[in-house]
């Protein structure tokens, strides 16, 4: 262990390592460990030094972080040499970005008429966004614009992985029938009254930047929907043999958006038809265009029980099942088949 | 050294070695099956501790629970944990301000009461998990995933139906996790479809065993039946029987026989109380003080409450909504600490909480609580 002769021991900070350098380290660390000479912090005042690795790579001290540098956070970094004067040395992350891009690019459900017992919303956003500020920025209003508290379930935000679509889940004890809230409060919709979803431009994104724009869409409260999709009463359009045109299936009402995305198929024989799908018409219609040109025969719909409507009632089940109004039925196959022919 | 002193020696050596192997023996029942290496998690959420300082990690994001040699099995206690600024000193380790700490779990080793932290470092989809103990004297330190006895099972039932998607949207939020009678019980909520089911995961872990589901149903006055996912819930003895203690996330609180959880069965629960609305139990502490059960209930919120639980054994269920004003069924007081953001069991007397601020919201529904957070135990009360 010495000090080299020519310059002074100095911190650096290169490609997200630190190192200190002009100053020979001994091959193994002193007996409490490397962060007894050398550690970096993020940040000032008496905090835990940041995680991270040790190692003497050519005769140098490098501290990796055991995660990458954050924008706007300012690192001290502080040398303890053997014999000599601490060296400490600040060092500035990169800045954030400062240019708001991220907007909402849709909801769903899509229409202008909801039903009362409406269980779900769907977010899309058009870039990754930070979690846990729905209850700050998600507003719906009354026909006042007066924000109606306890709309949502409390303190639940679902997010899918890339943090771009937020679920939003109404409070399912204010809507399903015969619970205390459903009871004393009613359920979040009442049917006839007009509404507006607010989504304020303060909601950060991942960078911590607020939106482009705030967004508001407007609905009212239409009737409860109480009853199971009937794929039996769905009309299926089937287009021409030797044609690529759309394959056009309108339910009796709107369906979950993103549940139709996944779970309806075309199947022929034994094998899955490849397309693309647009669902439309507020959501009420799904649009299959196949990547081939049809063929003449006997074709499948093949949908699976779980797919639900916009109250959560699904093809095996309602949402709530009023045991005294009809037989509890429940459908044991997951699939559903509709057939079809293009002639 | 003569023959003699050599063997006492040598039977000290094999003392000191049969010693040595009882000691690890005894939790290798439940970690013998765990390998070494790095642990892949994606995200840290729900905490569990098993028996033997197994400690098993809900991974939402990973689609995962991970069950983990916390290698933590010294018996301590010390109910005097009072760690101000939880939240910026796990935001030290991490390099990160304070505001970029989601902590989302907090449970005790029943062994070695060090209380573990799951949090995620980042709000947005960069965000990675971290899982961090605290002792009796406050100290915090990182659990290095980089070589830990583990193993894990993935809960994706399906391939991913659109190949060409960057990722698959689908997610299953692991909300509640709790070991019982030999099993992992798994509560979660999908961000796509509403039924969701309690799973239970057969311990140690089989990488193909993903266990069985449980269709959970919510009767209301007898007449109206739904098929409600648990959102929280504890393992509970009733009269020496194993119950399950569970809230929906239509509040209602139940309690199901464990005996009654059978792949392929209807399983209903039993209201017991309904906290009311707006709401929802976040975490719950069953304890028996003075000779009288009691059950501790942090929520969303109504705050910190106190179920009187002596009659949970006899509860009627709730079939009638007499009281629409307020929470109804089984009698509980409300008491004075706020903004309880976390609760867990500490040992027989004592509970930890983590305490923040209400979040930015309206004092309806204030949202993300806020920094500086608190962890500390508190006495049962």
């Amino acid at each position: 262990m010495c000090l080299a002769a020519a310059t002074p021991p100095s911190i650096e900070l290169e490609g997200g390592v630190f190192r200190v350098s002009g100053w020979t380290a001994p091959p193994t660390p002193p007996a409490k460990g490397w962060p007894q000479i050398f550690a970096v912090y993020a940040g000032f005042g008496s905090i835990p030094p940041m995680l991270g690795s040790y190692a003497v790579e050519k005769g140098s001290l490098v501290f990796r972080p055991a995660f990458p540098l954050a924008a706007g956070v300012r690192y001290r970094a502080v040398f303890h040499p053997p014999a000599g004067p601490d060296i400490e040395r600040i060092f500035d992350s990169p800045l954030k970005q400062t240019t708001p891009a991220a907007r909402v690019e849709s909801v769903y459900p899509s229409g202008a008429l909801l039903p009362s017992n409406l269980l779900r919303l769907y977010v899309y956003f058009s870039a990754p966004m930070t979690q846990g500020e729905a209850f700050r920025c998600l507003h719906l209003l009354d026909e006042k614009g007066k924000d109606l508290p306890g709309v949502f379930l409390p303190g639940e935000e679902l997010w899918d992985p890339e943090s771009k679509r937020l679920t939003m889940t109404f409070d399912p004890g204010r809507i399903k029938r015969g619970l205390t809230s459903n009871v004393a409060i009613g359920p979040p919709i009442v049917e006839g009254r007009h509404y507006t979803l607010v989504i304020d431009r303060m909601w950060p994104d991942a960078h911590g930047l607020p939106l482009v724009e705030s967004y508001r869409r407007s609905f009212r409260g239409g009737p409860a929907q109480r009853t199971k999709p009937d794929p039996a009463r769905w009309r299926v359009a089937a287009p021409a043999a030797g044609t690529s045109a759309a394959l056009a299936v309108t339910f009796s009402e709107p369906m979950n958006y993103v549940l139709l995305k996944r779970m309806i198929e075309v199947v022929r024989g034994d094998r899955v038809v490849a397309s693309s799908v647009i669902i439309d018409q507020n959501e009420a219609r799904w649009l299959f265009t196949p990547r081939d040109p049809w063929k003449p025969g006997d074709y499948r719909l093949v949908i699976d029980s779980a797919l639900e409507d916009l109250a959560g009632n699904s093809i095996a089940h309602a949402f709530d099942i009023d045991v005294f109004e009809q037989v509890t039925e429940h459908l044991t196959a997951t699939k559903i088949s509709l057939p079809f022919s293009v002639k | 050294m003569n023959r003699r002193i050599l063997g006492v020696l040598f039977v000290l050596t094999l003392v000191a070695l049969a010693f040595a192997v009882a000691d690890t023996t005894k939790p290798a029942n439940l970690t013998a099956s765990l390998s070494p290496g790095k642990v892949d998690l994606k995200s840290a959420g729900a905490l569990a501790f098993g028996p033997d300082g197994i400690l098993f990690v809900g991974d939402s994001v990973g689609g995962a629970v991970v069950e983990l040699d916390t290698n933590d099995r010294t018996a301590g206690g010390g109910a005097g944990l009072h760690v101000d600024g939880i939240d910026a000193k796990i935001a030290a380790m991490a390099g990160v301000t304070p505001d970029q700490i989601a902590i989302n779990d907090v449970k005790v080793n029943p062994i070695s009461k060090k209380v573990y932290v799951s949090a995620m470092r980042g709000r947005g989809p960069d965000a990675q998990p971290m899982i961090v103990r605290v002792n009796a004297a406050g100290e915090v330190a990182n659990v290095s995933l980089d070589d830990t006895k583990h193993a894990s099972v993935n809960l994706t039932d399906t391939p991913d139906p659109n190949p060409g998607a960057r990722q698959d949207p689908r997610m299953m939020t692991i909300t509640d996790m709790a070991y019982v009678s030999g099993n992992l019980m798994v509560a979660g909520l999908s961000n796509e479809e509403w039924s969701s089911a309690l799973r239970s995961i057969p311990v140690p872990f089989k990488s193909a065993e993903k266990g069985a589901t449980l269709q959970i149903w919510h009767s209301s006055h007898g007449r109206y039946e739904t098929q409600s996912p648990v959102r929280t819930f504890v393992p509970y003895n009733i009269a020496g029987q194993p119950y399950m203690l569970a809230a929906y996330t239509c509040t209602p609180l139940v309690k199901i026989p464990v005996n009654m959880l059978k792949p392929g069965e209807k399983v209903k629960g039993v209201t017991i109380a309904d906290l009311g609305a707006g709401n929802q139990p976040l975490d719950m502490v069953p304890y028996r003080k003075e000779g009288h059960d009691y059950i501790l209930i942090a929520n969303s919120s109504r705050g910190l409450v106190k179920l009187r639980a002596d009659g949970v054994a006899s509860a009627a269920a709730i079939d009638s909504p007499t009281k629409v004003d307020g929470p109804a069924g089984i009698p509980y007081d409300k008491l004075d600490l706020k903004n309880v953001q976390q609760l867990a069991a500490f040992d027989a007397g004592h509970a930890v909480v983590l305490i923040g601020q209400p979040g930015a919201g309206p004092s309806f529904n204030p949202g993300q609580p806020r920094g500086p957070l608190t962890l500390q135990t508190i006495a049962l009360p």
